[in-house]
């Protein structure tokens, strides 16, 4: 029986080595079974905790009706329309806060304490400013995504080593050119590093505010359902979001991370 | 660094928020912007007085902390334990770890419609929502640490006739500790995170409370008053007590990378 289980896994080692995406599946396989066995023993009411079946039925479902793909259409642009601003303000500011000493000094108390406030404290006052729309929802994401960005930016700035600067300068390098071909690269994994924790943080963000004053997205989709007291579609809410912050950062997000960690990441010696 | 120097690094610190304050009291005057859009600052500072002399701002502080802290320690008692379990296997970690960041990544808001329907409006749901945002990323974190330790390290503990529970709280708990650590200061934020907007959906006190109910009558000057003491709280926390608990860890039990 035990030499039975260790082939066993020896074979599962074998081929995740082979295919490295089974391992990421295969775990969730028990869990699934187990879910499966608390409902089918009727240690719940059902109303309270559906079987995996019926999530894969109201999934089919919503596709099939059109509902889910629009709203997580909805959910995946909001949070890219948000990540472009939030790259597009943080890195430069970061830059600046990164070289300049008095940015430096004017700013980073600032920022602390902004971070600090968080997203949805924003929630109410920008409701009241914007109303419940989309410019209520960009500007918790941008907001969320942007310190991240920008702390992230100012310590990779602030780690290379200034003999680089001066290499450069005494080449003749101008100002443009040294943030262009030093300062950039230099910190480039600390920014990727940056925009992989702001986009955690944004998408968290969002779920937030889709929850609270969304009109449309996975969040609304959660809380409506929440509202009909429909667990399935809040349990089915809760896997698309998880599965899908997966994929996005261990399929897209780490890889981009590693590889400009290899290329531009500074050995230190 | 002598007394003075404290000082005068203090001072620095302090005086963009100066600025800014100087900026709020003269420009929103000046433009004379709506206090339904914009409070006054005196309208602020009288919120702020008002609410402390009736107690009611330090009513809703206290149940906000409280909640906090209900949920993380009950989530610390039982992920560091599992993490540790967990993590002695090589093989289990490497097994167990995808669906832990799966769990982590729902950490804290996205639990709140199920948590509100499955333990109704009120302390339950929001410590749950605590409870699970600290939960999967200190048992993931205390995992990767206790995977981290050099094998060479338990064989050595081993061989020198280490039982299990010498080898638990003398190689195994101060060798993930600095990962403990760094997993109890991540799960706080996003539990912090998720409290507020819990507070907003579930309960009838704390600060995420405070805010939402202001917003119904506009009126912003609590709406500020509450962000600012968001703010300032978290800034507290994670300045004077967690980041300082990290750097101590990391200094006295972190490992020394190999040169």
């Amino acid at each position: 029986m035990i030499t039975a289980l260790h082939r066993a896994w020896g074979r599962y080692v074998r081929l995740t080595t082979h295919w490295p995406a089974v391992a990421s599946i295969v775990p969730f396989i028990p869990f699934v079974l187990m879910w499966w066995a608390v409902v089918a023993a009727g240690l719940f009411p059902r109303a309270f905790l559906p079987s995996p079946v019926d999530v894969v039925h109201s999934f089919a479902d919503l596709v099939y009706k059109g509902i889910l793909p629009e709203y997580l259409q909805d959910s995946v642009m909001r949070l890219a329309v948000g990540a472009f601003w939030g790259i597009a303000l943080g890195i430069p500011l970061g830059i600046l806060i990164g070289m300049s000493q008095l940015a430096h000094r004017a700013l980073w108390p600032l920022l602390l304490f902004f971070q600090a406030i968080g997203d949805i404290a924003w929630l109410p006052i920008l409701v009241i400013w914007f109303g419940y729309g989309l410019v209520t929802m960009t500007f918790v994401i941008v907001y969320t995504v942007i310190f991240p960005v920008i702390l992230n930016t100012v310590l990779g700035v602030r780690s290379i080593p200034i003999n680089m600067h001066r290499a450069a300068l005494t080449l003749g390098a101008s100002r443009l050119r040294i943030v262009w071909e030093i300062v950039l690269p230099g910190a480039l994994p600390n920014i990727v590093t940056g925009l992989r924790n702001g986009l955690g943080y944004g998408w968290r963000a969002l779920i937030a505010a889709e929850i609270i004053v969304g009109t449309s997205g996975i969040g609304f989709m959660m809380f409506d359902a929440r509202r009909a007291g429909s667990v399935v579609e809040i349990l089915l809410g809760m896997i698309i979001l998880g599965v899908l912050w997966y994929i996005v950062d261990s399929w897209i997000l780490a890889p981009i991370e590693r590889a400009t960690g290899q290329r531009w990441g500074l050995v230190t010696r | 660094m002598r007394p003075t120097q404290h000082l005068l690094s203090a001072l620095l610190f302090a005086a963009p928020f100066a600025v800014l304050i100087g900026l709020w009291a003269v420009l929103v005057p000046y433009f004379d912007v709506n206090p339904r859009l914009f409070p006054h600052l005196d309208a602020v500072v009288l919120a702020a007085i008002e609410g402390m002399r009736d107690g009611t701002l330090l009513n809703h502080i206290g149940a906000s902390l409280m909640r906090v802290l209900v949920g993380t320690v009950l989530a610390l008692l039982a992920a560091i334990p599992l993490g540790v379990a967990m993590g002695v296997s090589s093989g289990i970690s490497a097994f167990l770890t995808p669906p832990l960041r799966f769990f982590s990544v729902l950490a804290g808001i996205a639990w709140i419609p199920i948590a509100t329907l499955w333990f109704g409006y009120g302390f339950g749901a929001i410590t749950f929502i605590i409870f699970n945002a600290v939960f999967f990323i200190v048992t993931y974190n205390t995992l990767l640490g206790v995977s981290a330790i050099p094998r060479s390290v338990r064989n050595a503990a081993a061989s020198l006739g280490a039982g299990p529970w010498s080898m638990l709280t003398e190689v195994l708990l101060p060798g993930a500790l600095p990962n403990i650590v760094t997993g109890v200061r991540t799960g706080l934020g996003f539990a912090w995170r998720g409290l507020i907007a819990a507070e907003m959906i579930a309960t009838n006190a704390g600060l995420g409370y405070m805010l939402f109910v202001a917003r119904d009558f506009y009126r912003t000057e609590v709406i500020v008053l509450g962000m600012i003491v968001i703010g300032v709280l978290w800034l507290l926390l994670d300045r004077l007590v967690l980041a300082p608990l990290e750097r101590a860890t990391i200094e006295r039990w972190g490992m020394v990378q190999p040169a």
